[in-house]
């Protein structure tokens, strides 16, 4: 559904174009320097670098504490760290070595003649271990085929599975992202450079997916393979008082794998042994952007803009209806969706300090999403089995949404300064319930600086949410209970403040901050759906600096969000009610000194961090429902000592221990056929620690 | 909101004014930078020149022929590197002193003389300024390796004013901002731009496809909020449920599924493990079935089953 014309984007194209035309002159200034001859500046020349060789033992194996970082079996690591420079007359490089011998290594290279070209290569792998404790029965075959077991007996339920224990084979849940990036710059003239960039990204590995029938699903190790190749090309003006500059985005999406196809391990409808399901389609996101900038010294004032257009365009084939011959699906309307999204963001801010104690900025943001892509009636086959004879329109969602901010700054006195600022916004949505929703927002903040080391920041504020209507027609022909109000479509009144004191004194090295936030939400036109959120946030960091070589840091945090929804079984007026509460706790600490003895380094960091999500139903079929807390308890431990043997020379001896121990309803004792309308895959609940105990040598060139 | 745009044009071709310098005669030290490095002679300070800043081929850079070295910076230098008297307190370099009075603005100006093209009118736009928050508060310019420029060290220096989002990434599911994998401004970008929340790209959505282009459709059957906000369910900074979801299934999914049937039951603690388990509950709760959360390309797929 198009809402906007490619005529109606003139506009904005115009503005930043007739800005750009009109940028402003340039300022210079001069001093003479003929006599600074810099003869004692010890510029870098050739090659310097730090490298590190190292080895690291890991006690346990751990998705969680190898995810990210590659220690995720045990045993010996091997590994190379490093970091170094050349610098000749003009040409320079700079280059980093991270866990080269990890599957979460990463190279990165830049370079150049600097005020002329430069350029810079990376390559990076990112590990990504969900679950070491997963099993399933299905065998993979090529990248888009799960099989079942020779001899697998189907039944109706898990619990009938007579082969399920003895087909079971271990299969942990967890993928591999590669990242590949090259890209440089060039500066013809100091005000003109162009840029080009691309970056790839691979990733592939399982993930877990619900393949369902009827009544009964099977939770798959979907393998994928991902790439999604980025190239970004762009020219800059720059100008004393100004730039302006104009790029082009292109991000393709591939996906090796358009379709999952599986073997129902439950007792199969006839045709309809091996199921499928579509993965992620191919995509391609191309988007160009002029941006610009203006500044005004004599009036104090900057303005800046940005203007971009895009299209999301996607054509995989479809797969059809059902895998089941012997349904007569009917014909698919198009083999291919051939869908398209336009894009338009624009941005305009002015900021401006025409006073001296006086501060104003203006802002107005517009992003549309134009789903222009055609609808057909669909009738979809029910999961294998029968034709839904029900005609189905394919959604094209778009909105278009705007912002308006204004908000100034006035210093009362050289130790109070008075905030205050109103933002209006409003969203336009095709297909929803609500179509039109605006949302005025008022804050007001006061900055008191009691002493040059305090301060203290007090802000705070209201935002109403209105929505025309919120049309129940639509709610129902979704299905949906008319009386539900979907918390993003809803009325909604907001209030928040925050407190933030800082205080470091001049006399000491010491610095305390503590900052508290909260949100209280209310959606008090809500029968069904969210009905109250809010969050409280308190935190507090200390750092002290007790020696020219040493130092030390403690921080806390809590964070605490707490929500009340209604629901309705009986499809009319609310008859449960849940709340949800998360609480959240940390605290971190740890100390350095350099230098002891002149030779040693000793580092020390703690944290700990501790999670609680209370749930509790209250329905009118029975007496309050309080689940098990669900928890998870991480302690994190690090010593390194490091000592300097000469001037190149160096050792490093790490010794870190992690736990996490987790407390997890949805997964405590959910083996493979608990469930008997589901099988799933078996994962446990974390409960994991690891010591790495690391030994390095650090060479500097 | 058309009108605004047009009003937007007409304001920035009626403002357009072109600036001039004070023309005021600042006064330098002799030798520039020799003088200063007669008495700074600090491993600390001297790092300077392993850095970009103090390239002499690049006439851009502050040690760049014809510029004026640490001046450059630090402000006119005469009156500081001059004779004082027994008990005169030695008067303060202009700029980047721990004794000097210049405002945080008066210090931004120093690097914006320079960067103003390409940081300085998103900076301007962004939410730093109003704060308050000075280019030194994140970066040190001095240090060969700058740790907000580096992706192991950038989110710590963040976190010194971002408390709360500290607090976030440490819960159990999170991006790999701890592992030292994932900085902040793979998202953000902190020199403020015109895109919300100064992210790194124009929208949400548009920020987080960068790497999970997988969710971005457009799907022949859409999930609304997918297509308009990852954050509606989403924690990005993290979360006490996995996925970083902000709240468990099937409550999450209850707060706007009301369908007559299974999405409106109040599924309680009688379908746990230890009793009589529920598949709308244990496991993926929702996504047993209803796996396809992002959207679905299948033509029986408008249940988001396919």
């Amino acid at each position: 559904m198009t809402m906007m014309t490619n005529n109606s984007k003139l506009p904005y194209v115009l503005t930043a174009v007739g800005a750009i035309a009109l940028a402003p002159a340039v300022n210079a200034q001069t001093v003479d320097t003929s006599d600074w001859a810099c003869e004692y500046c010890p510029f870098e020349e050739g090659h310097q670098g730090d490298y590190e060789v190292g080895a690291t033992s890991v006690s346990d194996a751990s998705a969680y504490f190898g995810n990210a970082t590659g220690y995720d079996e045990d045993g010996v690591y091997g590994n190379v760290d490093g970091q170094g420079s050349y610098a000749g007359d003009k040409h320079r490089m700079r280059w980093t070595l991270e866990d080269l011998a990890l599957d979460s290594r990463a190279a990165e290279l830049d370079g150049g003649r600097q005020g002329k070209f430069d350029y810079n290569l990376a390559w990076r792998e990112l590990p990504r271990r969900e679950f070491l404790t997963t099993s399933t029965i299905f065998a993979q075959s090529g990248g888009d085929t799960l099989l079942l077991p020779a001899g697998w007996v189907n039944a109706a339920l898990t619990t009938g599975m007579t082969e399920l224990d003895a087909s079971l084979v271990s299969r942990n849940i967890e993928s591999d992202r590669r990242v590949y990036e090259i890209g440089g710059r060039y500066l013809p003239t100091n005000r003109f450079s162009f840029s080009a960039n691309y970056r790839r990204q691979e990733k592939d590995g399982l993930n877990i997916y619900g393949g369902s029938t009827f009544t009964n699903a099977s939770l798959l190790p979907m393998p994928f393979d991902y790439a999604t190749d980025e190239v970004d090309i762009g020219v800059r003006y720059s100008g004393d008082n100004s730039f302006v500059s104009l790029s082009w985005y292109l991000s393709d999406f591939e996906n090796e794998n358009l379709s999952l196809q599986w073997e129902n391990p439950f007792t199969p409808t006839t045709g309809a042994e091996t199921l499928a399901m579509a993965q992620a389609p191919d995509s391609e996101f191309s988007q160009i952007t002029l941006a610009a900038g203006f500044s005004y010294p004599d009036l104090r004032t900057v303005m800046s803009l940005s203007a971009s257009i895009g299209e999301i365009t996607q054509s995989s084939a479809l797969l059809p209806y059902t895998t089941n011959a012997n349904v007569a699906a009917d014909p698919l309307p198009r083999s291919a969706l051939d869908g398209s999204i336009d894009t338009t963001n624009f941005a305009f801010s002015v900021t401006s300090r025409l006073f001296e104690k006086a501060r104003i900025k203006f802002s107005y943001r517009y992003d549309e999403r134009d789903n222009t892509t055609t609808q057909d009636t669909w009738n979809r086959v029910i999961t294998d089995i029968v034709v839904s004879g029900d005609l189905e329109l394919n959604i094209p969602y778009s909105f278009e949404r705007s912002l308006v901010s204004l908000s100034g700054d006035y210093d009362l006195f050289d130790s109070v300064r008075l905030s205050a600022g109103y933002d209006y916004r409003e969203t336009e949505r095709d297909f929803q319930e609500v179509a039109s929703q605006e949302e005025n927002t008022g804050w007001g903040r006061v900055r008191w600086r009691p002493g040059q080391t305090v301060q203290i920041d007090v802000r705070g504020g209201a935002a109403k949410r209105d929505v025309d209507l919120y049309d129940e027609a639509v709610a129902v022909s979704l299905g949906q209970n008319p009386l539900m109000r979907k918390y993003s479509l809803a009325y909604r009144y907001r209030e928040f403040g925050e407190l933030t004191f800082t205080w470091s004194p001049l006399e000491a090295p010491v610095s305390i901050t503590v900052n508290g936030l909260y949100a209280d939400d209310s959606y008090s036109q809500s029968q069904l759906g969210l009905t109250a959120g809010d969050e409280l946030s308190l935190s507090g960091d200390f750092s002290w600096s007790f020696s020219e070589n040493g130092s030390l840091y403690v921080n806390i945090g809590s964070d605490s969000l707490q929500s009340e929804q209604a629901g309705s079984e009986s499809f009319g007026a609310p008859d449960w009610y849940a709340t949800n509460d998360d609480d959240f706790t940390t605290i971190g600490a740890g100390f350095r000194v350099q230098q002891i003895g002149e030779n040693f380094d000793l580092q020390l960091d703690y944290s700990h961090s501790d999670g609680t999500s209370k749930i509790n139903i209250d329905s009118a079929a029975g007496a309050p429902d309080q689940f098990p807390d669900l928890t998870t308890d991480i302690d994190y431990l690090r010593l390194r000592l490091g000592y300097q043997r000469s001037e190149r020379l160096g050792f490093d001896l790490s010794v870190s221990y992690q736990q996490l121990q987790a407390d997890d309803w949805a997964l405590q004792g959910v083996a493979p056929d608990t469930i008997p309308e589901v099988l799933s895959l078996g994962a446990m609940p974390y409960d994991e620690d690891s010591l790495w105990i690391g030994i390095g040598f650090r060479y500097s060139m | 909101m058309r009108l605004l745009t047009v009003v937007i044009a007409g304001i920035m071709l009626a403002g357009l004014s072109v600036g001039t310098a004070d023309g005021q005669e600042p006064s330098y030290s002799r030798e520039g930078a020799d003088t200063c490095l007669s008495c700074h002679e600090e491993d600390a300070m001297l790092a300077i020149f392993g850095t970009k800043h103090a390239v002499p081929s690049d006439p851009r850079s502050p040690f760049g022929h014809g510029q004026l070295q640490c001046e450059a910076c630090h402000g006119p230098g005469d009156d500081h590197a001059g004779r004082v008297r027994r008990g005169q307190e030695r008067p303060s370099i202009p700029f980047f002193s721990s004794t000097g009075t210049s405002s945080v603005e008066e210090h931004n100006g120093q690097c914006l003389d320079c960067h103003n093209s390409d940081v300085g009118f998103g900076w301007h736009a962004g939410a730093h300024p109003v704060d308050e928050v000075a280019c030194v508060d994140c970066h040190n310019s001095h240090a060969r390796v700058d740790d907000v420029l580096q992706t192991s060290t950038q989110p710590e220096v963040c976190f010194d004013c971002h408390q709360l989002q500290r607090t976030e990434t440490m819960k159990a599911f999170s991006h790999p901002f701890l592992q030292g994998k994932m900085d902040c401004s793979s998202c953000h970008s902190p020199h403020g731009d015109n895109a919300a929340t100064q992210l790194a790209r124009q929208t949400v959505n548009d920020t987080c496809q960068q790497c999970h282009a997988e969710m971005r459709g457009p799907y022949l059957w859409e999930h609304a909020p997918v297509s308009e906000d990852c954050g509606l369910c989403h924690a990005p900074h993290g979360s006490n449920h996995p996925g970083m979801l902000t709240k468990r299934a099937p409550l999450l999914c209850q707060s706007c599924h009301s369908q007559i049937g299974h999405p409106s039951i109040a599924y309680g603690t009688e379908g746990l493990a230890s009793d009589m388990p529920s598949r709308y509950l244990l496991g993926q709760s929702c996504m047993n079935c209803h796996s396809q959360v992002h959207g679905s390309n299948h033509p029986s797929g408008t249940k988001l089953m396919r």
